[in-house]
């Protein structure tokens, strides 16, 4: 505990008794809406488990009941959108995956944050929003800008990064090692290093396969770094092009040199082959890192080594996790944005980082380099996280599991040619987008 | 002349043995009735016999071959159940040719023997119906048909017509005794019911507890029963019986309270062969009489005393519930239909045709 | 109509309006909700009448042939071995010999397990990776199968699943059934000279054959239900090879919000159970069957 705090501490205690007698100036900010109950609507991941440690720090210093609603990460946005279209809903902070934003903020759920940070009783000074990662908070927080779901001038702020994340690659060092194998900084390098180990009899690099999503996400992994995208400037898919086959056919090698039953893996399935020893690498979010360290969860602790996303034409890692913001039909929304500014404020962060969560602050990155080794890497691979390795429009979900999840799935459980698979999944896209009326802009100008 | 021959038969089932001993002989092309109380065995014997039960011990021989551990269908034998057992889901001609179908015979020999035994039972009209279509004794009738068909050397009947009502039993006795003389085939007949057995029987086994009472004629069994069970088992109404002891020693009499009957000369010399002094002497309700009636003024009437609590009339005859002394009796009396209503008194008793019984063991003393 | 004659449909109102509440009034509005397209989250005034054209892309959508083609190739399969095994195992088990019981009991318990739990312990044991199915075939030489990510072992794995859950409810209906013949019939099959199989082909099924229509008439009317094992177990993949009817359904409802395409195909999915349960009736009819003798 800093003087600081201390100060404020005792001053709240005086002012506890005194209370009786002012009438007028809380004693401190959190002090109106002590006795009130914000309820958090989040997934039950091990970083959200970690933060209910700092919840109930929360509830101690400032009086502000906390309750959880934790759910599967799948059930989280059902139950949301249920919760937020009622009249008056009862959750006052929902946790979304970044890819719901566009959805939320479209269907007119969430309450715009500068509502607050336009009330000086509210916000805390110190706050520094400039430190939390901004490709966090541009891909989890900000909606309306470039295409809706980028960065831009027409966006607004919806939410803070919270469990938010990017992708790195973990290796094992061991089996490298003994393999005389570098680390791969290039996908060339990347497939090479795989091949060998296959060669080896060493199942090489584990990935999320399963039809649906899973697949999708897997293969939208190498679409950014190699220089894909799904969609045009004017809504034109393009997950037939050159780039686009190649990363699926990547998805190929994977299933092919890596664990056994990709083609089944969701994402825990994917993080266990890894943890538990049966893949050499992993290229996913950079939770596997505190996932490694794990003694519940991981094998390998200690045998892990942590490297930048490969290259191929560029430098990409995918921009993703959660972000949290307030429902518009919250009914106790100040108490609720005073807990989101506990959580991701320079302090929050770094007890997040204490209690085994994730960090959102370049600040905390920085500060805790020397505790994890994965902390320099990911403030290095930063910059290069992509937020628009994938489009955040309400039709994303039709389009990742319905087109892009069916088609994969056939590329990595078939031998069949992979253009003419992606170019039928490219003409079911259009279909979609021409249903839901993206074109009728370039149809007016013809 | 084989038959069928129990010999040396036990059956327990678990710790209870049910049949201790049994030997037991059917002449080919007889009528026999096994009677008893139910639980007596007479149903298991008959199972073991149809190969639907197995023996725990000794060997049963049907038409000279043993078939002690043969399955049924290797016995030749055909039986009608209580219930019927027909199959719910083959119309009447399909039950009745089950059999001969599963034996492989060809079809229009199936046909022919199914259409004799319809004509036979009157069923010609139901062939194509379903047994739920049917009343009960058309049921019982497809049933026997089903055994007729067969032609097999001996016909099992477990109790069949007991399901029917008192009328068409005995339409059925009738029926059955007809078919038995038609058929020529040895018939082996279970039922609780005495009258069944003595009207059809050639010869009729009596159980009780496992335990063969006797096997005689009807007439046999009636007239000189073996021991006090048969005697109460046999005829309708029932014996009466009455604790007694023998007096006297010259002129033996048999004395209890409010009767003192002098023994016939065939049953004093019967009573010097029994140690025994204490007896039940058995009165069956058809030999009382009232005084002065015709022909019973001989020394074999003894008169007795009866305080009779109730009189019923039933026609020629009047039913009574009374009382030698304080122990009760029935008695059916003959006095015609326009006679008054008995009341107590004395009557008489023909001696000729009373019983006695060694009280603790009941064996017939004679 | 008189008062008298018009009681006994007094007498049954109350199962009417239950019937309608529940059974009816959820039909109707599924087929109401098909002529919208309504998204999660919106205000269904708000949502835009359509009429009838998810029907229209529902006739000529390959996804939803695909599924119930899937569906019903899962429903031959399923159902057949179960009811070929479930009655075998109810022949078998049902005389009370020693053990038997115990045997009965161990037989139902996948029945007793809820769906969900199945769905998991089956797809933990057809792990390609940490799979029993695979240590135990490789411990006898068999390569590791990738049983849930190739279409063809997929759709093995949720027919045996399926199989490996509901044939006990076959067997628990067909020996309840067997139970209750009248043993004198079957004696009398007996004396009447049939064999093993006569005796089972000739008297025992077709006396409990109202008993298994009804079993296949329910089994029936469940594959087309069945969702939650094969939702956890494969989630429909790979591609499309074990979305059944309901688990498409499902997938169109709530992973990709088209909840008013989505009542589209269950109004088709009612119409074909409705369609397959009247044939069997019609076939069949196990209710008209009274128990005779």
């Amino acid at each position: 505990m800093d003087l600081f705090e201390l100060k404020t501490r005792a001053a709240a205690a005086i002012a506890g008794t005194a209370l009786a007698f002012a009438t007028s100036a809380w004693a401190n900010p959190y002090e109106k809406y002590a006795g009130t109950t914000v309820v958090i609507s989040w997934p039950a991941l091990a970083h959200f488990n970690a933060a209910e440690g700092l919840l109930e720090e929360f509830t101690e210093e400032t009086g502000i009941e906390v309750e959880v609603d934790a759910l599967q990460y799948l059930r989280l946005r059902d139950r949301q959108l249920l919760e937020m279209s009622k009249e008056e809903g009862d959750y006052d902070i929902a946790s979304w995956v970044v890819m719901w934003k566009g959805e939320y903020v479209s269907k007119g759920l969430l309450t715009p944050l500068s509502q607050f940070f336009t009330n000086g009783s509210l916000v805390d000074p110190q706050f520094d929003i400039d430190d939390v990662a901004d490709a966090y908070l541009q891909n989890g927080g900000v909606v309306g800008g470039k295409k809706g779901y980028m960065p831009g001038k027409s966006g607004a702020l919806y939410g803070l990064p919270f469990g938010a994340e990017t992708s790195i690659l973990a290796y094992r060092k061991d089996i490298l090692e003994e393999q005389g194998l570098e680390v791969p900084t290039t996908y060339d390098e990347l497939r090479e290093v795989m091949t060998k180990l296959h060669e080896a009899g060493i199942p090489a690099m584990t990935s999320r396969g399963q039809t649906g999503h899973q697949v999708t996400a897997g293969w939208l992994l190498h679409l950014a770094p190699m220089g894909g995208k799904i969609f045009d400037d004017e809504w034109n898919p393009v997950i037939n092009s050159p780039e686009a086959v190649k990363a699926a056919e990547f998805m190929r090698h994977i299933v092919k040199t890596g664990p056994k039953g990709i083609e089944t893996f969701g994402f825990g399935e994917a993080s266990a082959a890894f943890l538990q020893g049966d893949a050499a690498l992993y290229l996913d979010t950079l939770k596997i890192a505190a996932m490694s360290r794990n003694p519940n969860l991981s094998k390998v602790d200690g045998k892990v080594g942590f490297a930048l996303h490969p290259t191929d034409v560029r430098c990409g890692s995918e921009t993703g996790g959660f972000a949290m913001g307030i429902p518009a039909n919250s009914q106790n929304k100040e108490a609720a944005f005073l807990l989101i500014q506990y959580l991701t404020s320079k302090a929050g962060d770094q007890r997040m980082v204490e209690l085994g969560g994730d960090p959102v602050r370049i600040s905390t990155l920085q500060n805790n380099a020397d505790s994890f080794e994965d902390y320099p890497v990911v403030a290095e691979q930063l910059p290069c996280a992509d937020p628009d390795w994938r489009p955040l429009i309400p039709e994303w979900n039709e389009l990742n599991i319905d087109v892009l999840g069916q088609a994969l799935t056939k590329v990595i459980t078939t031998d069949d040619p992979i253009q003419p698979i992606m170019d039928e999944a490219n003409e079911k896209a259009r279909e979609i987008m021409e249903r839901e009326g993206y074109y009728s802009w370039a149809k007016y100008r013809q | 002349m084989h038959g069928v021959k129990l010999s040396g038969v036990t059956k327990a089932f678990g710790a209870t043995n049910v049949i201790p001993m049994m030997d037991l002989h059917f002449d080919e092309g007889e009528f026999v009735v096994i009677v008893g109380p139910s639980g007596c065995g007479k149903s298991t014997t008959l199972r073991m016999i149809a190969g639907l039960e197995p023996v725990s011990g000794g060997q049963i021989f049907i038409g000279g071959k043993d078939v002690t551990w043969a399955p049924p269908k290797e016995r030749d034998i055909a039986m009608v159940f209580q219930s019927y057992a027909l199959y719910p889901h083959m119309n009447v001609a399909g039950n009745m040719s089950f059999a001969l179908r599963l034996a492989g015979r060809p079809k229009d020999e199936v046909a022919n023997r199914v259409r004799k035994a319809a004509e036979l039972l009157e069923l010609t009209e139901y062939l194509d119906r379903r047994p739920r279509d049917l009343s009960g004794g058309q049921r019982q009738r497809v049933a026997m048909g089903r055994a007729i068909v067969r032609d097999a050397y001996c016909f099992l009947f477990d109790e069949p017509l007991s399901n029917l009502d008192a009328k068409l039993r005995s339409t059925m006795r009738t029926e059955l005794a007809i078919l038995h003389k038609r058929l020529k085939r040895t018939m082996i007949y279970v039922t609780h019911d005495q009258i069944e057995a003595m009207t059809m029987a050639d010869r009729i086994v009596i159980m009780d507890k496992g335990i063969i009472q006797q096997v005689g004629t009807p007439r046999a069994v009636y007239n000189s029963p073996d021991n006090r069970f048969v005697a109460g088992f046999i005829g309708s109404p029932s014996m009466n019986f009455l604790e007694a002891e023998l007096a006297g020693s010259d002129e033996l009499r048999v004395c209890g309270k409010g009767f003192d009957i002098p023994l016939s000369p065939k049953l004093r010399a019967a009573t010097e062969r029994n140690s025994s002094r204490e007896v039940a002497i058995g009165l069956r309700p058809e030999h009382f009489s009232i005084k002065g009636a015709g022909g019973s003024q001989s020394s074999l009437f003894a008169p007795i005393n009866l305080t009779v609590d109730v009189a019923e009339y039933i026609g020629s005859s009047q039913f009574l519930a009374a009382r030698i002394g304080d122990q009760p009796i029935t008695a059916s009396i003959e006095v015609g239909p326009d006679s008054a209503p008995l009341e107590s008194g004395e009557y008489l008793f023909d001696t000729n045709r009373m019983y006695l019984f060694n009280r603790k063991t009941g064996a017939a003393i004679a | 109509m008189s008062i008298r004659a018009l009681s006994p449909y007094f007498f049954i109102l109350p199962a009417v309006a239950i019937m309608v509440a529940g059974l009816v009034y959820p039909v109707l509005q599924a087929f109401y909700l098909s002529l919208y397209d309504w998204k999660i989250g919106t205000k269904f005034e708000d949502a835009p009448f359509v009429g009838i054209r998810h029907f229209i892309r529902m006739v000529s959508d390959e996804n939803v042939h695909e599924s119930v083609w899937v569906t019903l190739r899962f429903g031959f399969w399923t159902i057949t071995i179960e009811m070929f095994l479930g009655v075998a195992l109810a022949l078998l088990l049902e005389k009370p010999i020693r053990g038997a019981s115990l045997f009965r009991t161990i037989f139902i318990l996948p029945l007793m397990i809820s769906p969900v739990v199945v769905g998991l312990i089956w797809r933990y044991l057809f792990d390609a990776r940490i799979g029993w199915i695979n240590y135990y075939l490789g411990k006898v030489g068999i390569e590791p199968q990738v049983w849930l990510g190739n279409a063809d072992l997929a759709f093995f794995a949720i027919v045996f699943t399926d199989i490996w859950q509901w044939t006990p409810f076959i067997f628990i209906i067909v020996i309840a059934g067997l139970q209750a013949l009248p043993s004198e019939i079957l004696e009398a099959s007996k004396i009447d000279g049939a064999n093993w199989w006569q005796h089972i082909l000739f008297v025992k099924l077709p006396m409990i054959r109202s008993i298994l229509l009804i079993a296949l008439l329910l089994r029936l009317i469940d594959v087309f239900r069945a969702l939650e094992v094969m939702y956890i177990l494969t989630g429909g993949g790979p591609g499309r090879a074990t979305e059944l009817l309901s688990l498409h359904i499902y997938n169109r409802a709530f992973e990709t919000q088209q909840l008013g395409y989505a009542s589209a195909i269950s109004v088709l999915l009612i119409l074909i159970v409705f369609a397959l349960s009247f044939g069997i009736l019609v076939a069949g009819n196990p209710l008209k069957e009274k128990s005779d003798i």
